[in-house]
């Protein structure tokens, strides 16, 4: 048996395949070279530059960890990190209690038209980020749109400023940008799940409640989870949200890193910020691809 | 077949016609309630959803609204005016800088449709150990915070002594639109496998005319789609390009620039420009690849 397997085997490498193959290396190169000087190089150089040490209006090239100390000595920013971890914690939950009914709607319930809605939520995924932050800005700013309408109404006299410039404002539009990520791998895992199973269940006699906790819920938990994570990195790693809308309560972990390469000008400790955000989002995204559906993430 | 409720809601009289060819009444009492149910649940789904749409569409309608408003706060709602839209024209730094996000957006959508298209046969067509995490790698500038992609390029190209520009502002552009083209085209290829360039080939076609005459055909919509979604996305870039952007500005940094003196009608105008635009790139773009769920889940 053995030597049939080698002798195939041997076979197979003279094999037109595997010729191809050797040409298809040559595709590799320029993908590789990307890979490489625009995504691997800097990100290392990021890595490098957080062991630096600023001094005046100069980078001292040491190797230090005095940047990750201070980030664990501060309180200031490692309590911002977990406020941060807090807000996209409950932006992710707010996302799928609101995008999970729809996928459900949608991919199970609706026989017309599913493309046409399933187009019209994901249509707001890639356009007009700013787009969408005017719009918040406009319905819940002090002479906005909510404020108006409750002035005219005659519920308040002097308009409240509650609605703009706090935390509620950074997870309201927040919530509205992640959405859609939340709802496609969700509508991905809900629309594969077979009917037969569910008409199994109800045939057994599962009331449609039930059928829905034992059965649809647990097939549904992968895209749930790669939802979630997709939302939660999204939440913590945006600096413009929190520095359009979010005043000085609502500031978050990405305006502390913004403003080390702004304002403050401290680009190592800007890096070691940077790369613990990297950190975590590396962790979620782990966590992601080991328990979310595969392809949430994964396009293959 | 007719069904007529009786008022009870526990029976119901089922008007059909029986094996004799008579028309009869049966009375029958057993599923209705189920039957009840199960459409109340669906109206509830639907409700539900129609929330959500309304939370996902109203404000873009709102900003849709102000560009035409003649009013110059963002209050009330007087006029249709275009005078807006005339006004966008003598503001020549928008102007030059909707131009500069043309010419960049263009150069990172060439560059990508060729390092994406490549990389694609590459992986798809070749195995070579690691290939998983290659992967993984090359969706880095899609999945991980801007914020950490723009914060690594900056020390890139401040390493390399390159000025802020348009170089910098296109090169970082093209480390997120690389991975949007080159995925859309895997799975285009890896759904097609290669069984129509062996028929090809057994039919006699030489290399180059099999690539001309069976395989670009087959993925030219994938890269199409996957341009114009590139395309899309970069135009519509702020959180890296805020990083990479020295005296020369793309759209949406001039529009954030804007924005430091509050919500003018001028924004609405040009917001809604480019939303119009975005959806008629989706438009087209989802024409071209479909709207599988697993072939869009390409995520900023």
């Amino acid at each position: 048996m053995k030597n049939v397997k080698s002798s195939t085997k041997q076979l197979a490498f003279y094999s037109p395949k595997n010729i191809n193959n050797a040409r298809s290396f040559i595709l590799g190169i320029p993908i590789t070279v990307w890979l490489v000087l625009i995504v691997l190089v800097p990100v290392l150089l990021m890595f490098i530059m957080s062991f630096k040490q600023k001094s005046g209006y100069e980078i001292l090239n040491v190797f230090t960890f005095n940047n990750y100390l201070e980030f664990f000595k501060n309180e200031t920013y490692w309590k911002l990190l977990l406020k941060s971890f807090r807000m996209a914690f409950i932006v992710s939950i707010v996302a799928i209690i609101s995008g999970y009914p729809l996928a459900y709607f949608i991919s199970r319930r609706l026989r017309k038209f599913r493309n046409f809605f399933y187009m019209l939520i994901i249509t707001p995924l890639w356009v007009s980020y700013l787009v969408r932050i005017i719009a918040w800005r406009t319905i819940l700013g002090n002479r906005g749109l909510i404020n108006t309408a409750l002035l005219n109404l005659g519920i308040i006299k002097e308009p409240l400023s509650i609605f703009l410039y706090n935390q509620v404002s950074v997870v309201i539009t927040l919530t509205y940008i992640a959405i859609p990520f939340v709802f496609i791998p969700l509508y991905t895992s809900l629309e594969k799940i077979p009917n037969n199973i569910i008409d199994a269940a109800r045939d057994l006699g599962a009331s449609e409640f039930n059928t829905f906790i034992n059965v649809i819920f647990p097939l549904s938990l992968p895209g749930l989870v790669t939802g979630f994570m997709l939302s939660f990195i999204i939440a913590l790693g945006d600096y413009i949200i929190p520095a359009q809308l979010g005043g000085n309560t609502g500031i978050m972990y990405g305006n502390v890193v913004w403003a080390q390469f702004g304002g403050a000008f401290n680009w190592p400790f800007g890096s070691a910020l940077g790369f613990i955000l990297f950190f975590i989002a590396a962790i979620v995204l782990i966590i992601a691809q080991i328990f979310g559906s595969k392809e949430g993430i994964f396009v293959e | 077949m007719r069904i007529n409720i009786n008022k009870d809601n526990k029976t119901y009289i089922k008007n059909t016609i029986n094996n004799d060819g008579n028309n009869i009444n049966i009375i029958e009492d057993t599923t209705i309630i189920l039957k009840e149910r199960k459409k109340f649940k669906f109206s509830f789904l639907s409700f539900y959803s129609v929330l959500i749409y309304l939370f996902l569409y109203v404000p873009l309608i709102v900003v849709i609204l102000f560009s035409f408003s003649a009013s110059k706060s963002t209050v009330t709602f007087s006029d249709v005016t275009l005078k807006w839209y005339k006004e966008l024209i003598n503001n020549s730094g928008l102007v030059s800088s909707f131009l500069h996000s043309i010419q960049v957006s263009l150069t990172a959508v060439v560059a990508a449709v060729v390092l994406g298209t490549s990389g694609a046969f590459f992986i798809v067509r070749t195995n070579f150990p690691g290939k998983r995490f290659f992967m993984t790698l090359a969706q880095l500038p899609i999945i991980l915070p801007g914020i950490i992609i723009g914060i690594a390029m900056l020390i890139f190209f401040i390493n390399l002594r390159v000025p802020l520009s348009m170089l910098t502002i296109t090169v970082g552009h093209i480390s997120f639109t690389t991975p949007v083209v080159m995925f859309q085209v895997m799975s285009r290829l890896a759904r097609l496998g290669r069984t129509y360039e062996d028929a090809a080939k057994d039919l006699g076609a030489n290399p180059i005319k099999t690539l001309f005459l069976v395989t670009i055909p087959m993925i030219k919509t994938a890269i199409i789609g996957g341009a114009l979604l590139a395309f899309a996305m970069s135009f519509d870039e702020i959180v890296i390009t805020y990083f990479l952007t020295g005296s020369w500005t793309t759209l949406p940094v001039f529009i954030y620039g804007m924005m430091r003196f509050g919500l003018s009608p001028q924004i609405y105008a040009i917001s809604t420009i480019i939303l119009l635009l975005s959806i008629v790139i989706i438009f087209f773009m989802a024409k071209f690849t479909g709207t599988k769920a697993e072939e869009l889940m390409v995520r900023k």
